[in-house]
């Protein structure tokens, strides 16, 4: 899957000059095996914010999470025990780390 | 034998670095480029995002998210390595 973009021709010449930057790299399935589990903010594009606990997720970014409270505009207006988000209506997913 | 640079190649040497992102609709974010993927969903660390007010939309509110993100390439609509932010443009400068 991640050389379906690379020109084959290119594909030699990139391996050589990206290995300084592959050690501090982090692809995005990196970032969602990280994240599975733990306390993850889902930003929808309609400005809609999800928190809870990351349950699971697929490559199309569709999301099960748990104890999830859902805001709007910034206002805490409801709470769901389960809730799947269709991937398509995702902005971003934020880890609560910090 | 060529020294055409692709698109994602720009952005490859772009990780490390901080890179601004402007969305379809208004929204914009700037951070540091951890990583991509061949959809261009990017992994952001340290992210600002920059989206209109919802009670008054020709407000930008600036959110400093505290965090690592994975931004759905599918609304990405242009990426600026090395830019940080709508403060920077030249829209900011000239008002």
């Amino acid at each position: 899957m991640s050389s379906a973009a690379t020109d084959a021709t290119q594909a030699p010449e990139k391996a050589g000059s990206s290995s300084a930057s592959e050690q501090n790299k982090r692809s995005p399935s990196d970032f969602l095996k990280a994240v599975l589990g733990r306390p993850v903010n889902v930003r929808l594009s309609s400005g809609t914010d999800y928190r809870g606990v990351l349950a699971c997720l697929d490559g199309y970014m569709n999301i099960a999470m748990e104890q999830t409270e859902e805001y709007v505009d910034g206002q805490l207006t409801s709470k769901y025990g389960d809730c799947f988000i269709r991937g398509n209506n995702v902005l971003y997913i934020a880890s609560q780390r910090r | 034998m060529s020294n055409r640079i692709l698109p994602l190649e720009l952005i490859d040497k772009a990780i490390g670095s901080p890179i601004w992102i402007l969305m379809r609709g208004r929204t914009e974010l700037t951070g540091i480029l951890r990583g991509f993927d061949d959809y261009v969903n990017l992994v952001l660390d340290d992210a600002v995002e920059y989206s209109p007010d919802p009670r008054d939309k020709s407000v930008v509110v600036r959110r400093e998210l505290r965090a690592e993100i994975l931004l759905n390439g599918n609304q990405v609509a242009v990426m600026v390595p090395g830019g940080t932010g709508p403060e920077d443009s030249m829209a900011a400068r000239s008002t």
